[in-house]
């Protein structure tokens, strides 16, 4: 099919000066290469990528130019140029002779477009001799439906969240017949016009009711006792002639009571683990125990750091930036740090989980005087679509948030050049409407920039702020906080925020040089709160700044003063610099914007100025020490129900076959392969490894330095299936898990360092809240755990965050998910050819299980696949791991351990398959030596409970005595279980005699646990 | 000494440790922004080697490689097809390749305009797994090589040529397709994984050899005996090919 262009003849002259939209439509040359998708109720669909030109005096053989050499690929792909004056509906080619629908989708206006946008910069690239009038640019998708039966009254719900999201998209629907009366084909995704700006002020001189009325209609979330704080600092005698003096009006502008608001949220100062907490100890109602807590941070986390920082002299600088940072050796650091995305993705989960991403590597980039990006880590909380749960209408589909989640991190870690190097999914009906999803990021920092320690800030007074990166509009004002509903039509879309991944790793390449070239005295990222935090957060260092709010570079106009201060637009970072020229030549050539938008002072304020007038001078000690602390109750009871089992089931291996390829236990290798997790060279243990890359690792390690022998050791845990038991054996396991995983792989015991994040139901009371204070018992005791675990285990807490809002209320159905806790790691192999994979790996070698087993069967999977119950949940022996672990990080530098896997859910039932499932062999193992030590357990319990502290290890046969030796002398338990076998069966024995209880053949176990539905991770076609 | 310029910026994501490769094949490596070279293109003549690394240039929108081969296409122009006529060694690694594909530079150096192309793979998402390749047409990147393992990490990768040509494209192509993959991972015409042009001096892949220039860099290096380890890595003697060839 020739293309169709559009002839220079244009229409009357009078038109010329006015803005006009041209559209291409980006056809494939035959059906047969043409996009298709299958959405249900639909059928199958065919796409075309469309583009809409806006410009001033065009001229129809630019847009035919660069439709030929920009936008389309000439094998595969021919276009249609038309305008509004000379309309074209385009038939694709081939097409049945059959009436059709088409959908049209388009971003609504202000949403990051970034194909658009690429377009809109590159068509230059074409003219190098010309200068053309700006131009426009928006890109849309159009689908052709070519067989439904669905009533056309349908068809705009069918495709909600299959084809678009009406919060940052819209559809037009049409049949073909009438593809010539649509005159939104040629519409362009303008931002309206808006009212000129201004700066109000707001009175509080008003009662409590009202006080509370104007947080909520502004979205401040601030409570009444912080509202009249607020109310009477402005009252003050001295603030008053202080503001007189400055010309400010008395009552706060909204600028202020804007920064206040953000710098005062739950997210930035964390006021329940500040709080003052009376716990009460109820689990004997006859004995309660109550306990004063002053900070849950204090008490427990930064508590546990302290008293393991003697010990670990690598640590320099802990919870103060916005990651941890712990020395590498003699030329580098490592810092680390793991953010949460819930809420912006589950209302649009593809931009949510992607800022998520791009995100967390702006807190690397903005650690110290800047790190490099060595990895990612994600971990996500979902319902799984296939399971039965509520469906409300603000809430998106199960399936519609894992698919946009899943795309989301594959552009932002994949498209950034970071690799993601392991993660995990957890399976719960509670994350239907607030999935979690933790993106996590590690970098690399020089310990000396010159004479700079790379890991401090220097920013001085008189040093310039300079804003980087992308530009601000309305983008995540006020979070999510803004209904739909409120939005008209024009309105820039201001509750979520899309990355731009490109302008982000041009952004990361530039500070890289800027930092090594010592232009950089100070920086941070902008994220929640955008300048309003950063700034007002860096402006401590120097006890004041100054920002011209009118220099701020816009997307486009019409912003408030506040709105530019608050606005969470992606893709910036917030510098310091007394080198502003050279950091500008060195911008240019990065194609990275830079803005002067104010400077550091001493004044012990901070202060916003437009256009030369003072609109907000806020003091920084009544802005960051003025919030009062919360004092809050806590009360913990401990419900216990009766314990049901039965006799072990006739067929076992049946229903191990289906814990095998449960949501929970399945393999990941679908959605690990749509992850780069290898870009930088650096990868050692991967995702997934062993001769047929399927063995599932307990933990990464890569080489930070090319050609150097330490590797870094990352790992997860996270299990919060034990929380509904005790959220202290909860999060007990969780450290565990994530020790024990970096032990598996190599790490150096002493070596581990220690993230905390923690996604909690809300634990402040209300009415719609009647169990906040169980809620909050569950956190202090989660906190308790980490406390313990970390102390014994001597692996200091780094850095940390809490979410403490993750309920759906509807006025109608409240959903809250599990108290959760992620506890991610980061450790240190001395050499990277001793570590170690998970699979079996030669015939012959002994089996051994590390660790004691006990009756832990209370949220086991083996348990509820069978609908059993047991009061005793996992519990970490932490006096015997403690000393455990160091014992088989010897026998590993010694080169005794072939694979050394650990065991978690599941047990080690499923640890043993996994180990058989990663290489070729078999294995053959009896659960005499377990059971003779914990007598107490029958022996399909000793296959699959769950207690922390174990791992399954495989050892030459010539080493195995040193390595049972290594444990017994230590008085630790070590069982030999038996043999890897040339047959890829895995049988286990009886006590007793040797009668065989469960044999299953790997082909049988592999097509179990690789059956996971092909829809949770993937998709044919994508949004 | 060998000089081989390592070509980032605008979301190219693997020029460390291309460089890395590059240096440890012999060679003084230098890793230079494309805006700085397109600042003064003369530099260009300076290096024996270019390596455009793989990435995600301009975010692959458009299409994969597109954007950056226009901006080279438009701003480096004959100095660029005056390099490849040299005897200077050209290679494109993943979006390196892609771009090397847009500028019309591979299959054949000679026509200047796109023959092929490489798009979305056949499952519609991106990859990242261990792939078996063998060389089919001999060539001086991969010389003493057969059959060897090499990751891919792509969601453009399948590379077509214009429907109804296949036939004549096949007989066409023989001599240009220097790796291919041993099955069929991604769709791509002929299995082809890698083309190298006429002269045999520019060489465009999807894998990527610069990810295994360390035997702890394969999936199942845990089961690896030392002799195994001892030798070369398939990646790193790609590089050093290319070094041992201009030194020759």
């Amino acid at each position: 099919m020739p293309p169709l262009e559009l002839a220079d003849a244009s229409p009357q002259k009078s038109f010329q000066q006015a803005q006009q939209v041209y559209r291409v439509d980006v056809l494939p040359m035959s059906l047969g290469v043409a996009e298709k998708r299958t959405v249900p109720g639909l059928g199958e669909l065919y796409s075309h990528p469309v583009y809409w030109l806006q410009g001033a005096d065009l001229k129809p053989d630019w847009i035919n130019r660069i439709a030929k050499e920009l936008l389309i690929d000439p094998i595969l792909q021919t276009y249609s140029v038309s305008n509004v004056q000379s309309p074209v509906f385009p038939k694709l080619p081939q097409a049945p002779m059959i009436d059709y629908w088409v959908f049209e989708r388009q971003f609504l206006p202000g949403v990051t477009d970034n194909l658009g946008k690429t377009v809109e910069r590159n068509i230059s690239l074409l003219f190098p001799n010309e200068t053309l009038p700006d131009i426009k640019v928006a890109s849309g998708e159009v689908f052709w439906s070519l067989g439904t039966s669905l009533p056309s009254t349908e068809l705009a719900q069918v495709v909600e969240y299959q084809l678009y999201n009406p919060l940052i998209q819209k559809m037009t629907i049409f049949p073909a017949s009438e593809a010539g009366n649509q005159p939104a084909r040629y519409h362009f995704p303008n931002v309206g016009s808006v009212e000129q700006v201004q700066v109000e002020t707001i009175s509080l001189e008003l009662s409590d009711e009202a006080l509370l009325q104007l947080s909520k209609s502004r979205c401040l979330a601030l409570t009444l006792e912080e509202m009249k704080v607020i109310q009477t600092y402005f009252q003050r005698d001295d603030v008053k002639a202080k503001r007189q003096g400055q010309g400010l009006p008395q009552w706060p502008t909204d600028v202020e009571l804007e920064i206040i608001a953000q710098t005062w949220s739950e997210h930035c100062k964390h006021k329940i683990f500040a709080a003052k907490i009376e716990y009460t100890d109820a689990s004997d109602p006859d004995f309660p125990i109550t306990r004063v807590y002053d900070g849950l941070f204090k008490t427990f986390i930064a508590g546990a750091t302290k008293r393991v920082q003697e010990k670990r002299p690598d640590l320099l600088s802990v919870f103060k930036d916005n990651a941890g940072v712990v020395k590498w050796n003699d030329t580098y650091a490592v810092c680390f740090k793991v953010e949460t995305h819930n809420s912006p993705s589950a209302l649009e989960p593809y931009g949510g989980a992607l800022t998520g991403i791009v995100g967390v590597n702006r807190d690397i980039l903005g650690t110290g005087l800047g790190a490099k990006p060595l990895f990612n880590t994600d971990v996500f909380c979902f319902a799984h679509p296939d399971e039965p749960h509520a469906d409300r209408p603000t809430m998106l589909p199960a399936e519609a948030i894992l698919q946009g989640v899943r795309k989301g991190v594959e552009d932002g870690g994949n498209k950034s050049g970071i690799p993601t190097v392991n993660g995990a999914l957890v399976f719960d009906p509670r994350y239907r409407a607030k999935p979690l999803v933790f993106c996590g990021t590690g970098g690399l920092l020089p310990l000396k920039v010159d004479e700079r320690l790379g890991y401090e800030k220097y920013t001085e007074v008189g040093d310039t702020i300079v804003m980087a990166g992308g530009r601000v509009g309305k983008d995540g004002i006020h979070g999510a906080t803004f209904s739909s509903e409120a939005l008209h039509e024009d309105s820039p879309v201001s509750a979520v925020q899309i990355g731009d991944p490109i302008t982000q790793k041009r952004m990361m390449d530039f500070m890289m040089e800027a930092r090594d070239l010592g232009l950089i005295s100070g920086v941070t990222d902008n994220g929640a709160g955008g300048l309003s935090s950063s700034v007002g957060e860096m402006a401590e260092l120097t006890n004041g700044a100054t920002i011209h709010v009118e220099k701020v570079p816009l997307k486009y106009p019409g912003l408030a003063p506040y709105e530019v201060v608050i606005s969470e637009s992606q893709e910036r970072m917030t510098f310091s610099t007394s080198n502003m020229h050279a950091l500008e030549q060195l911008a240019k050539k990065y194609d990275v914007e830079l803005t002067s938008i104010g400077e550091f002072h001493d004044q012990g304020a901070f202060n916003i100025v437009y256009h030369g007038k003072l609109i907000a001078s806020l003091d920084l000690d009544f802005l960051h020490n003025g919030l009062p602390q919360m004092n809050l109750k806590a009360h913990w009871t401990h419900a216990k129900s009766k314990p049901i089992r039965a006799e072990v089931p006739d067929h076992i291996d049946e229903i191990f076959l289906k814990m095998m390829e449960s949501p929970n236990l399945c393999s990941r290798e679908a959605l690990i392969r749509q992850y780069d997790h290898e870009v930088q060279g650096r990868s050692v243990i991967k995702p997934l490894m062993g001769p047929d890359q399927t063995a599932p690792c307990d933990a990464a390690v890569l080489q930070p330095i090319l050609g150097e022998p330490e590797g870094l050791v990352i790992s997860n845990g996270i299990c919060p299936q034990y929380g509904d038991w005790d959220t202290y054996n909860m999060a007990a396991c969780a450290v565990d898990e994530a020790v024990r995983n970096a032990i598996a792989v190599g790490a150096d015991p002493k070596s581990i360092a220690l993230l905390d994040n923690f996604c909690w139901p809300d634990p402040l009371p209300s009415p719609r809240n009647p169990d906040a204070e169980f809620k909050l018992a569950q956190l202090v005791r989660a906190n308790m755990a980490l406390y313990d675990l970390a102390v014994n285990y001597g692996t200091p807490l780094i850095s940390g965050k809490d979410s403490m809002k993750n309920d759906f209320d509807d006025g109608v159905f409240r959903l809250s998910i599990p108290p959760t806790l992620l506890v991610s790691a980061i450790g240190k192999i001395p050499d990277i050819s001793k570590a170690i994979s998970m699979e079996f790996k030669r015939p012959g070698d002994t089996i051994f299980l590390v660790g004691r087993t006990n009756l832990h069967m209370g949220a086991s999977e083996y348990y509820r696949a069978l609908g059993w119950y047991s009061q005793y949940a996992p519990y970490v022996h932490v006096a015997m791991t403690r000393r455990l672990y160091p014992a088989l990080y010897q026998c590993m530098q010694q080169g005794w351990v072939r694979s050394c896997h650990d065991l978690s859910e599941g047990g080690l039932g499923v640890a043993l398959a996994e180990s058989v499932l990663g290489g070729r062999y078999g294995a053959s193992i009896n659960l005499h030596d377990i059971i003779d030590d914990s007598p107490e357990l029958r022996w399909d319990e000793a296959l699959f409970s769950e207690t922390p502290g174990r791992f399954l290890v495989s050892v030459a046969p010539e080493n195995a005595e040193a390595f049972s030796d290594a444990f017994r002398s230590r008085y630790l338990p070590v069982m030999k279980l038996g043999q890897v076998t040339e047959d890829p069966t895995m049988t286990v024995r009886n006590v007793t005699n040797e009668a065989i209880l469960l044999q299953i053949e790997s082909a049988r176990l592999r097509a179990a646990w690789q059956k996971a539905p092909a829809r949770c991770y993937s998709q044919e076609g994508e949004q | 000494m060998i000089k081989a310029l390592v070509l980032t910026g605008d979301g190219i994501n693997c020029e460390q440790e291309t460089a890395f490769a590059l240096y440890q094949a012999g060679s003084d490596a230098v890793i230079m922004h494309v805006n700085d070279l397109i600042a003064a293109p003369t530099r260009l003549k300076d290096f024996q080697i270019l390596a455009l690394p793989g990435g995600f240039s301009f975010g692959d929108e458009v299409s994969s490689g597109k954007i950056l081969a226009l901006k080279l296409r438009h701003s480096l122009g004959d100095m660029l097809y005056n390099y490849i006529d040299s005897d200077n060694l050209v290679i494109g690694v993943c979006n390196g390749f892609q771009a090397l594909v847009k500028l019309g530079i591979l299959p054949k150096s000679q026509l200047r305009a796109q023959q092929v192309t490489l798009t979305h793979n056949r499952q519609k998402r991106f990859i990242n797994r261990w792939v078996h390749l063998k060389v089919k047409q001999d060539n001086l990147f991969c010389k003493g090589l057969e059959q060897f393992p090499l990751p891919i990490r792509h969601g453009e990768g399948r590379l077509m040529v214009p429907a109804g040509q296949e036939t004549a494209f096949a007989a066409d192509m023989a001599p240009h397709i220097a790796l291919a993959y041993q099955e069929d991972v991604n769709g791509s015409f002929l299995q082809i994984a890698g083309l190298v042009n006429e002269k045999g001096n520019v060489f465009g892949l999807m894998p990527h050899p610069e990810a295994f220039i360390r035997w702890t860099q394969h999936p199942a290096w845990t089961s690896m005996d030392e002799a195994e380890k001892a030798a070369m890595t398939p990646g790193q003697q790609i590089f050093n090919n290319m070094v041992q060839a201009l030194r020759n």
